[in-house]
Protein backbone atom coordinates (compact mmCIF):
# COMPACT_ATOMS: atom_id res chain seq x y z
CA UNK A 1 0.00 0.00 0.00
CA UNK A 2 1.39 3.42 -0.75
CA UNK A 3 2.49 4.76 2.57
CA UNK A 4 1.92 8.32 2.33
CA UNK A 5 -1.57 7.42 1.54
CA UNK A 6 -2.01 5.35 4.76
CA UNK A 7 -0.57 7.87 6.23
CA UNK A 8 -2.77 10.54 5.38
CA UNK A 9 -5.99 8.06 6.06
CA UNK A 10 -4.48 7.50 9.29
CA UNK A 11 -4.04 10.93 10.63
CA UNK A 12 -7.42 11.58 9.68
CA UNK A 13 -8.76 8.36 11.62
CA UNK A 14 -6.19 7.19 14.43
CA UNK A 15 -7.78 9.11 17.30
CA UNK A 16 -10.94 7.38 16.75
CA UNK A 17 -9.63 4.13 16.62
CA UNK A 18 -7.28 4.70 19.76
CA UNK A 19 -10.57 6.08 21.56
CA UNK A 20 -12.60 2.70 19.90
CA UNK A 21 -9.98 0.72 21.25
CA UNK A 22 -10.07 2.48 25.12
CA UNK A 23 -13.84 1.98 25.00
CA UNK A 24 -13.13 -2.00 25.59
CA UNK A 25 -10.22 -1.58 28.68
CA UNK A 26 -7.41 0.63 29.43
CA UNK A 27 -4.69 0.19 27.64
CA UNK A 28 -0.90 1.53 27.19
CA UNK A 29 1.19 2.44 23.97
CA UNK A 30 2.57 -0.33 22.96
CA UNK A 31 -0.24 -2.58 23.56
CA UNK A 32 -2.44 -0.15 21.25
CA UNK A 33 -0.20 -0.23 19.01
CA UNK A 34 0.06 -4.27 18.67
CA UNK A 35 -3.76 -4.09 19.13
CA UNK A 36 -4.23 -2.14 15.57
CA UNK A 37 -1.46 -3.47 13.91
CA UNK A 38 -3.44 -7.11 14.94
CA UNK A 39 -6.43 -5.49 14.09
CA UNK A 40 -4.94 -5.27 10.31
CA UNK A 41 -4.17 -1.75 10.23
CA UNK A 42 -0.60 -2.18 9.83
CA UNK A 43 2.33 -1.32 12.03
CA UNK A 44 1.80 1.93 14.10
CA UNK A 45 5.02 3.58 15.07
CA UNK A 46 5.27 5.64 18.25
CA UNK A 47 6.10 8.64 16.93
CA UNK A 48 2.97 8.68 15.03
CA UNK A 49 0.91 6.86 18.35
CA UNK A 50 1.67 8.98 21.39
CA UNK A 51 1.39 12.38 20.10
CA UNK A 52 -2.15 11.45 19.29
CA UNK A 53 -2.49 10.14 23.00
CA UNK A 54 -0.94 13.17 24.13
CA UNK A 55 -3.70 15.32 22.46
CA UNK A 56 -6.41 13.22 23.12
CA UNK A 57 -5.11 13.14 27.18
CA UNK A 58 -5.03 17.07 26.67
CA UNK A 59 -8.19 18.01 25.30
CA UNK A 60 -9.17 15.60 28.54
CA UNK A 61 -10.77 12.71 26.13
CA UNK A 62 -9.06 10.21 28.31
CA UNK A 63 -6.69 10.52 31.88
CA UNK A 64 -3.43 8.43 32.16
CA UNK A 65 -1.77 7.18 35.03
CA UNK A 66 1.20 5.35 35.57
CA UNK A 67 1.27 1.85 36.96
CA UNK A 68 4.30 -0.81 37.47
CA UNK A 69 3.28 -3.98 35.73
CA UNK A 70 3.76 -7.54 37.69
CA UNK A 71 6.89 -7.39 35.25
CA UNK A 72 8.82 -5.36 33.48
CA UNK A 73 8.69 -1.48 33.56
CA UNK A 74 6.16 0.93 35.13
CA UNK A 75 3.49 2.27 32.14
CA UNK A 76 1.65 4.84 31.65
CA UNK A 77 -2.41 3.38 31.18
CA UNK A 78 -4.48 5.26 29.31
CA UNK A 79 -8.50 5.42 30.50
CA UNK A 80 -11.42 7.09 28.68
CA UNK A 81 -13.11 10.05 30.42
CA UNK A 82 -17.20 10.28 29.87
CA UNK A 83 -15.77 13.31 27.37
CA UNK A 84 -14.22 10.73 25.78
CA UNK A 85 -16.98 8.17 24.98
CA UNK A 86 -19.54 11.15 23.92
CA UNK A 87 -16.38 12.24 21.16
CA UNK A 88 -16.11 8.43 20.38
CA UNK A 89 -19.78 8.25 19.72
CA UNK A 90 -19.84 11.39 17.73
CA UNK A 91 -16.33 11.38 15.88
CA UNK A 92 -16.93 7.30 15.27
CA UNK A 93 -20.81 8.22 13.43
CA UNK A 94 -19.07 10.72 11.80
CA UNK A 95 -16.50 8.55 10.05
CA UNK A 96 -19.17 5.84 9.55
CA UNK A 97 -21.45 8.70 7.45
CA UNK A 98 -18.43 9.63 5.82
CA UNK A 99 -16.99 6.26 4.63
CA UNK A 100 -20.24 4.42 3.08
CA UNK A 101 -20.58 6.54 0.50
CA UNK A 102 -16.69 6.60 -0.45
CA UNK A 103 -16.89 2.78 -0.02
CA UNK A 104 -20.13 3.03 -2.76
CA UNK A 105 -18.46 4.91 -5.12
CA UNK A 106 -15.11 3.34 -4.96
CA UNK A 107 -16.74 -0.57 -4.75
CA UNK A 108 -18.72 0.55 -8.06
CA UNK A 109 -14.96 2.12 -9.60
CA UNK A 110 -13.04 -0.93 -8.42
CA UNK A 111 -15.52 -3.39 -9.86
CA UNK A 112 -16.24 -1.80 -12.67
CA UNK B 1 23.21 6.07 18.42
CA UNK B 2 21.60 4.24 20.54
CA UNK B 3 18.56 4.14 22.36
CA UNK B 4 20.08 5.94 26.07
CA UNK B 5 21.51 9.01 23.14
CA UNK B 6 18.61 9.00 21.42
CA UNK B 7 16.65 9.39 24.35
CA UNK B 8 18.97 11.97 26.06
CA UNK B 9 19.31 13.99 22.72
CA UNK B 10 15.12 14.03 23.45
CA UNK B 11 15.39 15.30 26.37
CA UNK B 12 17.62 17.88 25.68
CA UNK B 13 15.41 18.77 22.56
CA UNK B 14 12.36 18.98 24.90
CA UNK B 15 14.23 20.86 27.52
CA UNK B 16 15.23 23.75 25.05
CA UNK B 17 11.83 24.00 24.01
CA UNK B 18 11.30 24.59 27.48
CA UNK B 19 8.71 21.66 27.75
CA UNK B 20 7.89 21.75 31.65
CA UNK B 21 10.25 19.49 33.31
CA UNK B 22 7.59 17.16 34.51
CA UNK B 23 5.52 16.51 31.32
CA UNK B 24 8.99 16.15 29.61
CA UNK B 25 10.16 13.53 32.15
CA UNK B 26 6.78 12.22 31.52
CA UNK B 27 7.10 11.97 27.94
CA UNK B 28 11.05 10.72 27.55
CA UNK B 29 9.98 7.66 30.16
CA UNK B 30 7.17 6.57 28.14
CA UNK B 31 9.59 6.48 25.15
CA UNK B 32 11.69 4.40 26.60
CA UNK B 33 9.43 2.02 27.89
CA UNK B 34 8.14 1.77 24.24
CA UNK B 35 11.53 1.15 23.01
CA UNK B 36 12.43 -1.50 25.75
CA UNK B 37 9.11 -3.86 25.04
CA UNK B 38 8.88 -2.80 21.26
CA UNK B 39 12.61 -2.98 20.57
CA UNK B 40 13.33 -0.76 17.20
CA UNK B 41 15.57 1.82 16.41
CA UNK B 42 14.29 4.87 17.61
CA UNK B 43 15.52 6.88 14.77
CA UNK B 44 12.55 4.90 12.55
CA UNK B 45 10.32 4.64 15.61
CA UNK B 46 9.93 8.01 16.87
CA UNK B 47 12.26 9.92 14.15
CA UNK B 48 15.03 12.47 14.69
CA UNK B 49 14.85 13.98 18.67
CA UNK B 50 14.43 17.11 17.22
CA UNK B 51 11.87 16.77 14.94
CA UNK B 52 9.74 14.92 17.41
CA UNK B 53 10.33 17.10 20.17
CA UNK B 54 8.67 19.56 17.72
CA UNK B 55 5.61 17.08 17.67
CA UNK B 56 5.07 16.79 20.90
CA UNK B 57 4.81 20.26 21.72
CA UNK B 58 2.72 20.50 19.39
CA UNK B 59 0.78 17.86 21.08
CA UNK B 60 1.18 19.47 24.65
CA UNK B 61 2.09 22.92 24.33
CA UNK B 62 4.99 23.90 26.49
CA UNK B 63 4.90 25.27 29.90
CA UNK B 64 6.54 29.34 29.36
CA UNK B 65 8.91 29.01 31.70
CA UNK B 66 9.63 31.40 34.31
CA UNK B 67 11.40 34.62 32.14
CA UNK B 68 14.88 35.00 33.88
CA UNK B 69 14.47 37.47 37.00
CA UNK B 70 16.72 39.65 38.77
CA UNK B 71 20.94 39.32 38.43
CA UNK B 72 21.56 36.31 41.22
CA UNK B 73 25.34 36.39 40.08
CA UNK B 74 27.89 39.23 38.42
CA UNK B 75 31.11 38.22 38.15
CA UNK B 76 33.30 40.49 36.26
CA UNK B 77 36.71 40.74 34.65
CA UNK B 78 37.67 37.74 37.11
CA UNK B 79 41.73 37.08 36.82
CA UNK B 80 43.54 34.77 38.62
CA UNK B 81 47.25 33.76 38.45
CA UNK B 82 49.54 31.17 40.22
CA UNK B 83 52.56 32.33 40.74
CA UNK B 84 53.58 33.54 37.08
CA UNK B 85 51.02 30.87 35.53
CA UNK B 86 47.91 33.17 34.64
CA UNK B 87 45.13 30.54 35.02
CA UNK B 88 41.95 32.66 34.21
CA UNK B 89 41.81 36.25 32.57
CA UNK B 90 39.21 38.58 32.52
CA UNK B 91 36.47 35.95 32.99
CA UNK B 92 33.22 37.48 32.93
CA UNK B 93 29.85 35.76 33.93
CA UNK B 94 25.99 37.12 35.05
CA UNK B 95 23.38 34.17 35.72
CA UNK B 96 19.92 35.41 36.52
CA UNK B 97 17.20 33.95 38.79
CA UNK B 98 15.85 30.91 36.43
CA UNK B 99 18.91 30.26 34.47
CA UNK B 100 21.55 27.61 34.09
CA UNK B 101 25.00 28.92 33.28
CA UNK B 102 27.84 25.91 31.96
CA UNK B 103 31.22 26.42 32.38
CA UNK B 104 33.37 24.84 29.96
CA UNK B 105 36.60 24.46 28.38
CA UNK B 106 39.60 21.91 28.34
CA UNK B 107 40.94 20.07 31.85
CA UNK B 108 43.05 22.84 33.99
CA UNK B 109 41.62 26.22 31.82
CA UNK B 110 40.46 27.08 35.35
CA UNK B 111 37.09 26.02 35.75
CA UNK B 112 36.82 24.69 39.14
CA UNK B 113 38.75 27.93 40.14
CA UNK B 114 36.50 30.11 38.83
CA UNK B 115 33.32 28.46 40.30
CA UNK B 116 35.58 28.75 43.76
CA UNK B 117 35.95 32.32 43.07
CA UNK B 118 32.12 32.84 42.66
CA UNK B 119 31.46 30.64 45.85
CA UNK B 120 34.07 32.93 47.89
CA UNK B 121 36.32 30.76 48.86
CA UNK B 122 39.37 31.67 46.82
CA UNK B 123 39.96 35.57 45.94
CA UNK B 124 41.05 36.72 42.32
CA UNK B 125 43.77 38.94 41.86
CA UNK B 126 41.56 41.21 39.67
CA UNK B 127 37.58 41.45 39.37
CA UNK B 128 34.72 41.38 41.62
CA UNK B 129 31.83 38.47 42.06
CA UNK B 130 28.74 40.17 43.11
CA UNK B 131 25.89 37.24 44.93
CA UNK B 132 22.45 38.52 45.78
CA UNK B 133 20.51 35.96 47.88
CA UNK B 134 21.69 32.60 49.62
CA UNK B 135 24.72 30.45 48.14
CA UNK B 136 24.60 26.65 47.71
CA UNK B 137 28.30 25.13 46.49
CA UNK B 138 28.85 21.38 45.53
CA UNK B 139 32.28 20.71 45.19
CA UNK B 140 33.87 18.30 43.27
CA UNK B 141 34.97 15.90 45.60
CA UNK B 142 34.49 15.74 49.47
CA UNK B 143 32.64 17.60 51.58
CA UNK B 144 30.92 14.50 52.76
CA UNK B 145 32.17 13.05 56.28
CA UNK B 146 33.22 9.31 55.89
CA UNK B 147 32.10 8.21 59.04
CA UNK B 148 28.54 9.53 59.02
CA UNK B 149 25.22 8.39 57.81
CA UNK B 150 23.27 10.04 54.78
CA UNK B 151 20.39 11.17 57.40
CA UNK B 152 22.75 12.31 59.69
CA UNK B 153 24.35 14.55 56.53
CA UNK B 154 20.73 15.79 56.35
CA UNK B 155 20.39 16.36 59.95
CA UNK B 156 23.74 18.62 60.18
CA UNK B 157 23.01 20.87 57.67
CA UNK B 158 19.14 21.35 59.46
CA UNK B 159 20.64 22.09 62.26
CA UNK B 160 22.65 24.99 60.46
CA UNK B 161 19.34 26.40 59.21
CA UNK B 162 17.53 25.65 63.09
CA UNK B 163 15.66 22.80 61.35
CA UNK B 164 14.56 19.99 64.03
CA UNK B 165 16.03 16.29 63.20
CA UNK B 166 13.25 14.67 61.90
CA UNK B 167 12.25 17.51 59.37
CA UNK B 168 15.46 18.03 58.10
CA UNK B 169 15.84 14.01 57.67
CA UNK B 170 12.46 13.87 56.10
CA UNK B 171 13.94 16.95 53.32
CA UNK B 172 16.86 15.33 52.44
CA UNK B 173 15.21 11.79 51.73
CA UNK B 174 12.48 13.73 49.30
CA UNK B 175 15.42 15.81 47.85
CA UNK B 176 17.57 13.00 47.56
CA UNK B 177 15.03 10.67 45.79
CA UNK B 178 14.60 13.65 42.78
CA UNK B 179 17.78 12.17 41.65
CA UNK B 180 16.64 8.49 42.12
CA UNK B 181 18.43 7.59 45.08
CA UNK B 182 16.52 6.18 48.43
CA UNK B 183 18.48 7.84 50.77
CA UNK B 184 17.29 6.28 54.17
CA UNK B 185 20.09 3.15 54.17
CA UNK B 186 22.25 2.47 57.39
CA UNK B 187 25.69 2.89 54.45
CA UNK B 188 28.37 5.39 56.15
CA UNK B 189 29.55 7.64 53.12
CA UNK B 190 32.54 6.19 53.06
CA UNK B 191 31.11 2.82 52.07
CA UNK B 192 28.79 5.00 49.20
CA UNK B 193 29.87 4.22 45.74
CA UNK B 194 31.62 7.61 44.14
CA UNK B 195 28.47 8.47 42.23
CA UNK B 196 26.11 8.30 45.07
CA UNK B 197 28.28 10.45 46.99
CA UNK B 198 27.98 12.97 44.42
CA UNK B 199 23.80 12.71 44.97
CA UNK B 200 24.50 12.99 48.85
CA UNK B 201 26.61 16.06 48.07
CA UNK B 202 24.22 17.77 45.27
CA UNK B 203 21.23 16.46 47.70
CA UNK B 204 22.92 18.96 50.52
CA UNK B 205 23.52 21.95 48.39
CA UNK B 206 20.42 22.29 47.47
CA UNK B 207 18.91 22.12 51.20
CA UNK B 208 19.43 24.89 52.05
CA UNK B 209 17.03 26.45 49.30
CA UNK B 210 19.99 28.36 48.28
CA UNK B 211 19.46 31.59 45.64
CA UNK B 212 22.65 30.72 43.62
CA UNK B 213 23.73 26.71 43.59
CA UNK B 214 27.63 26.21 42.03
CA UNK B 215 27.63 22.50 40.92
CA UNK B 216 31.02 21.49 40.14
CA UNK B 217 31.03 18.53 37.75
CA UNK B 218 28.32 16.91 39.97
CA UNK B 219 27.64 14.19 37.44
CA UNK B 220 30.98 13.01 37.27
CA UNK B 221 30.51 9.30 38.56
CA UNK B 222 27.06 8.97 38.54
CA UNK B 223 25.92 5.96 37.64
CA UNK B 224 24.76 4.85 34.32
CA UNK B 225 21.25 6.09 33.60
CA UNK B 226 21.20 8.71 36.01
CA UNK B 227 21.66 11.57 33.58
CA UNK B 228 17.70 12.36 33.49
CA UNK B 229 17.01 12.69 36.95
CA UNK B 230 20.09 15.41 37.71
CA UNK B 231 18.76 17.22 34.75
CA UNK B 232 15.73 17.15 35.47
CA UNK B 233 16.16 18.43 38.83
CA UNK B 234 18.49 21.07 37.47
CA UNK B 235 15.33 21.68 35.25
CA UNK B 236 13.42 22.02 38.32
CA UNK B 237 15.43 24.12 40.54
CA UNK B 238 15.88 26.61 37.14
CA UNK B 239 11.98 26.77 36.92
CA UNK B 240 11.92 27.68 40.65
CA UNK B 241 13.97 30.57 40.35
CA UNK B 242 17.26 29.62 41.34
CA UNK B 243 20.49 30.94 39.26
CA UNK B 244 22.71 27.91 38.65
CA UNK B 245 26.29 27.30 37.44
CA UNK B 246 27.22 24.38 36.23
CA UNK B 247 31.04 23.08 35.73
CA UNK B 248 30.87 20.46 33.27
CA UNK B 249 32.90 19.30 30.19
CA UNK B 250 30.32 16.81 28.45
CA UNK B 251 29.19 19.26 25.17
CA UNK B 252 26.24 16.97 24.29
CA UNK B 253 24.89 18.47 27.87
CA UNK B 254 25.12 22.35 26.76
CA UNK B 255 21.83 21.94 25.09
CA UNK B 256 20.15 21.99 28.35
CA UNK B 257 21.44 25.22 29.39
CA UNK B 258 20.20 29.00 28.91
CA UNK B 259 24.06 30.59 28.72
CA UNK B 260 27.79 29.20 28.55
CA UNK B 261 31.17 30.68 29.73
CA UNK B 262 33.69 28.69 27.75
CA UNK B 263 37.43 29.34 29.31
CA UNK B 264 39.34 27.43 26.65
CA UNK B 265 42.03 29.83 25.73
CA UNK B 266 41.67 31.23 22.73
CA UNK B 267 42.82 29.15 19.71
CA UNK B 268 43.43 30.24 16.04
CA UNK B 269 39.86 29.66 14.84
CA UNK B 270 38.54 29.03 18.22
CA UNK B 271 34.57 27.47 18.07
CA UNK B 272 32.53 29.67 20.13
CA UNK B 273 29.74 27.75 21.84
CA UNK B 274 26.32 29.71 21.06
CA UNK B 275 24.98 32.31 23.55
CA UNK B 276 28.76 31.96 24.86
CA UNK B 277 29.57 35.25 27.33
CA UNK B 278 33.69 35.04 26.55
CA UNK B 279 36.27 34.22 29.13
CA UNK B 280 40.00 34.18 27.75
CA UNK B 281 40.25 36.71 25.44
Amino acid sequence: MDSDRRGQWLRGVLDICVLALLRERESYGYQLAQALDAAGVGPIQGGTLYPVLLRLQRTGLVTARWREGSAGPARKYYRLTDDGHAALRQGGSDWLTFVAPVNDIVTKGVAG
Amino acid sequence: MNSDDWLRAFAAELHQRRVGADAARHVVAEAATHLREGGGDPWVVFGPPRQYAGVIVESIGTAPGPRPGPVRLHAQGITKRYGRRTVLRDATLTVRAGQIAAVIGANGCGKSTFLRICAGLISPDDGAVTVSGRLGYCPQSGGTADFLLADEHFVLVGAGQGMARGPARRAGRVAARQLGWEAGGDVLARHLSGGTRQKLNLTMSTLSDPDVLLLDEPYQGFDQGTYVNFWDQLSRLRDAGKAIVVVTHLLNQLDRVDTVLDLTPAQPSGWLAPGAQGGHP
